[in-house]
């Protein structure tokens, strides 16, 4: 890690979100795990990543993939132990790879220690660390998130004779975080593992953590509360780790938890994405230029974070009506394709295998205002599996390379957390590491090469931005700004070449330099300025004054 | 620009800018300053509402309106419709617009629009009347989802009228084309219709465009080039039709635009007109036709004046143009007097096919032969308006039905003098 460390360095980041049990197994019983992740840490540095989420790995049944945890002080035994994790941590760390860990906050496992005490009796001391009723009809403004599994966000506990409330699946019951005790040990967890080095915490579900009755519980003052002390707390005994938040929220709401600096210092920017993927298959930069006109100012030690797909469905929770029958019609004509109120599949088979598209999407990821992640498997073009249940078909194994078990695993194949992609269009035989690594022309190099460039100015991390608007509407196009330096940033969202005249009289004098291959283009003139491009073509433009 | 480009190198740029669409909406424009913008709103409505998919623009085509019309159209084309929920678009809605400096006639609109459509590669274009003040939302629906869904090349309206109205249609254009083109296309002369992009292209490379009569009349020979060419035709139901100011002096110049047009169409198509047999039905989307049968106030002494003293002064034209039985039998007709006089449906429909075959010959100067048609029109009108009076808006219809059949079965007629000419010459 650098030697002084610079307090926004989440806003440089280049991050990738693994799960461990998906990455490497190092010991032949089919489960990936923290010593196989260690192992794979120089792939990563090559490919440029300078900050890795790891997704829950604590212990826990894996009911919901690790995120119905039942122990937050220790590793689940499949990943392996303690001891392997402060070696991975300390491993990445050499490599200069800062390490975040996803916290669970507002639920537990049912079978978590906390919840069997809970249920025990009224008087356990440990009863008002759950959110219980006697009666399901409280906090009915409340909606359901797990549409196609959860009818209501009470649950009847047989035990305890009386119902808790769980605003995801029924066997993850909420922590009651009215409850200061609650607060008090979800900090001495954070603590936990701040003081064993990581760099940071994403934080799950964070609108949820309180409620109130006549209300949606969802975004609560008494929410935000919470959070300003646990981040007064991190900034106080341990400076320079980050916060990110997942909130599926509107702009506007998202809005503040970011407050005036003290809450998060990042968050998830979920109404971005799925607008991406609109604008490309509608070949218009509305969606994307609208979502940002209404993405409010965030304090300067504030980031979005960015995404083209995770762990999770591509969430239309974030788009009207119209824009979601659309996104089913065109991204998920098979129903299987749909869960909840997304679409589970992976960038790659999203994008048909469009190297083209893949490399446009990858482009605005990397070019837009934010900290942009990769999710495992999509900087090689990795597929899916929608037959396998829940969202399992986006968490299928890593594909390093075309024997065995994609060389992920030793083990029977039988014996794998989940089967690897076979398909001849995705299988490991097709689309696997060691084969992309040995072309310098394969999706892999080119995701190298686009990290690279965007790491090699600070720019595109914590520049302004400022859309152009070209009368083509198929091309997307922004200024990044920082200082004395100057990014133009040119897309075609379309299949088709574009033409397109951009008003770049400001930059006047200016001559561009393709950031790729460094080429210098003509200088900026008193006309405005014509460029030509390509389908799904885009251009970053560094703007120097020669 | 070179001579002989369509698309002002202005224009050019702003389609570079919108690049392939699904969808055009043309809409022509001259001093409409009244009613355009709020045309201009209800085709953005209605794309919004029925096409919120598709690749749309408004393209605005001005023949040098001095009454802003240009602006109000961009103004209102633009205009934010997020208010409703359910108007919100997906994409980008783009109105561009373009000037041209032939006047105000339609041709080089309709040119410029069909030129745009094919640059476009559009799989379908509306044109729409800037006086259609009538017009709806659904009107977009109802004009293009037959060519988008259906597979039409193209689209005529049919409107709420009364049965007064467009007596130059239901007169003549309607059962002549009918008769002779086989499709009993009810607005051959549309002022709001729309066509595949297939069609269109077809359009741009036609003649018509480099003939003084067809480009008058541009739309008359839509009709019958689509007619003729076995293309798919619809007819949609618009509901009633903005009434537009007549101006004096407006039946010659409708008649150079409609007839002329016809006539010019009837040299091209003689193969398949000749050929053609029992009309059939157009299919359509709405109501076949629907008239109202409210009275008139017409001078109809003054259209019996006007004919009787047009046929006295025209007669050493009309002599070359109609036959020897047909001219005396009109100058009986004149003589018989205000009251009694009658133009009956077969000697109305010789008359046209005489002057249609005179044209064909190239007898006088065709324009005069236009010309000269215009005062035995306004007979026929006298009579029509005489005949029809006080009555029911079916029993109008019928008779026109009546019409139709006259035309339809004297068309071996027509095919005798067309044919003559050509064995004489």
């Amino acid at each position: 890690m650098p030697s002084t460390p610079d307090a926004l360095w989440y806003k440089d980041a280049v991050i990738y979100q693994v799960h461990v049990r998906a990455f490497q197994d190092s010991t032949g019983d089919g489960i990936g795990d923290f010593a196989g992740l260690a192992q794979r840490l120089d792939y990563l540095q090559q490919l440029g990543i300078n900050a890795l989420w790891l997704m829950p790995f604590f212990p826990s049944p894996l009911r919901d993939d690790g995120y119905d945890i039942s122990d937050y002080y220790s590793v689940h035994p499949s990943y392996g132990t303690l001891e392997n994790f402060q070696r991975f941590l300390e491993a990445a760390h050499q490599r200069g790879i800062r390490v975040l860990v996803e916290l669970v906050l507002n639920h537990t496992s049912d079978q978590h220690p906390w919840f069997q005490e809970s249920r025990k009796s009224l008087d356990n001391p440990r009863r008002d660390w759950y959110v219980w009723s006697d009666t399901d009809t409280r906090y009915h403004g409340a909606r359901i998130i797990f549409l196609d599994t959860e009818l209501s966000n009470w649950a009847w506990d047989p035990v305890s004779k009386s119902y808790y409330w769980h605003r995801f699946f029924s066997h993850q019951p909420d922590l009651n975080f009215d409850n200061p005790a609650v607060c008090e040990e979800i900090w001495n967890v954070m603590k936990f593992w701040l003081e064993m080095g990581v760099d940071g915490f994403r934080l799950d579900a964070v609108p949820y953590l309180i409620e109130r009755e006549g209300t949606s519980c969802e975004n609560l003052p008494e929410t935000h509360q919470v959070i300003k002390e646990l981040r007064a707390k991190l900034d106080q005994q341990f400076p320079g780790k980050m916060l990110l938040a997942e909130a599926n929220q509107w702009p506007a709401d998202l809005r503040p938890y970011f407050s005036v600096g003290d809450e998060f210092h990042m968050a998830f920017h979920f109404p971005l994405m799925p607008r991406m993927f609109m604008a490309l298959r509608l070949e218009d930069r509305k969606p994307v230029s609208e979502i940002f006109k209404q993405t409010p100012n965030i304090p300067d030690a504030c980031q979005w974070c960015l995404f083209l797909r995770n762990h999770d469905e591509l969430t239309l929770e974030m788009v009207t009506d119209i824009e979601r029958d659309y996104m089913y019609d065109e991204y998920a004509r098979d129903k299987h394709m749909r869960l909840n109120l997304g679409i589970r599949r992976r960038l790659a088979p999203l994008l048909e295998n469009d190297r083209r598209k893949i490399e446009l999407m990858n482009g605005l990821l990397m070019s837009l205002p934010g900290t942009p992640i990769i999710y495992y498997g999509d900087e090689i073009g990795m597929g899916d599996n929608v037959n396998l249940g829940d969202r399992h078909g986006v968490r299928t194994p890593m594909q390093w390379e075309g024997g065995w078990n994609a060389g992920f695993s030793s083990a029977d194949p039988e014996v794998l957390y989940s089967s690897v992609i076979l398909n001849p269009v995705y299988g490991y035989q097709a689309v696997n590491v060691a084969a992309q690594s040995r072309s310098p022309h394969s999706l892999l190099s080119w995701m190298r090469r686009l990290i690279e460039v965007r790491k090699s100015t600070p720019v595109f991390g914590r520049g302004s931005i400022e859309f152009l608007y070209p009368q083509n509407h198929r091309v997307l196009a922004y200024v990044r700004q920082l200082g004395r330096e100057t990014i133009l940033v040119v897309n075609n969202l379309s299949g088709s070449a574009q033409a397109v005249e951009l008003d770049l009289s400001p930059y006047r004098g200016s001559v561009l330099i393709e950031m790729f291959g460094k080429n210098p283009f003509p200088r900026v003139g008193a006309l405005p300025y014509l460029l030509t491009l390509g389908p799904y073509q885009f251009y970053w433009f560094r703007l120097r004054r020669l | 620009m070179a001579d002989e480009s369509i698309l002002s190198d202005d224009l050019l740029r702003q389609l570079i800018s919108v690049g392939e669409v699904d969808v055009v909406v043309g809409l022509p424009t001259h001093n409409n300053a009244k009613t355009a913008a709020h045309v201009a709103q209800m085709i953005r409505t209605g794309l919004l509402h029925y096409f919120l998919r598709q690749r749309a623009v408004i393209l605005n085509v001005d023949a040098g309106s001095r009454d802003g019309t240009r602006e109000l159209v961009q103004a209102a084309a633009i205009s934010d419709a997020r208010d409703s929920a359910s108007l919100h678009s997906l994409r980008t809605l783009r109105c561009i617009s373009t000037r041209h400096v032939e006047g105000p006639g339609q041709a080089t609109a309709l040119q410029i629009i069909l030129a745009s459509t094919d640059l476009l590669r559009a799989r379908a274009c509306a044109v729409v009347s800037p006086a259609s003040s009538s017009i709806e939302p659904d009107w977009m629906e109802r004009l293009l989802r037959p060519v988008c869904s259906e597979n039409c090349d193209f689209v005529t309206p049919i409107y709420r009228r009364n049965a007064f109205e467009g007596l130059l249609i239901t007169n003549l254009l309607y059962p002549m084309i009918r008769a002779l083109y086989a499709q009993r296309i009810r607005e051959p002369h549309p002022a709001d219709f729309a066509f595949s992009g297939r069609f269109g292209s077809h359009l741009l490379d036609l003649e018509l465009w480099r003939n003084e009569f067809s480009r008058m009349g541009a739309e008359v020979c839509f009709t019958a080039t689509a007619a003729a060419g076995g293309y798919r035709l619809q007819q949609s139901f618009l509901g009633a039709k903005g009434q537009v100011e007549q101006q004096s002096g407006d039946l010659v110049l409708a008649m150079r635009k409609t007839l002329g047009a016809l006539f010019w169409s009837l040299e091209q198509d003689f193969a398949v007109w000749s050929a053609s047999t029992e009309p059939h039905a157009v299919t359509t989307l709405g109501p076949e036709y629907e008239v109202t049968p409210e009275t008139v106030r017409v001078n109809r002494k003054r259209l019996y004046q006007m004919f009787s003293s047009g046929l006295a002064e025209l007669e050493p034209v009309l002599t070359s143009i109609l036959a020897p039985t047909t001219l005396a039998e009109l100058k009986h007709c004149a003589a018989s007097g205000d009251d009694t006089f009658q133009y009956s449906d077969e000697l109305w429909v010789k008359t046209v096919y005489e002057f249609a075959a005179s044209n064909h010959r190239n007898v006088i100067n065709r324009d005069h032969i236009i010309q000269a048609l215009v005062p035995l029109y306004r007979g026929r009108v006298h009579t029509f308006l005489g005949h029809n009076r006080g009555l029911s808006a079916q029993v109008v219809e019928d008779r026109l039905e009546d019409l139709c059949r006259t035309f339809e079965h004297l068309k071996p007629y027509l095919l005798t003098l067309w044919t003559k000419q050509e064995g004489g010459s």
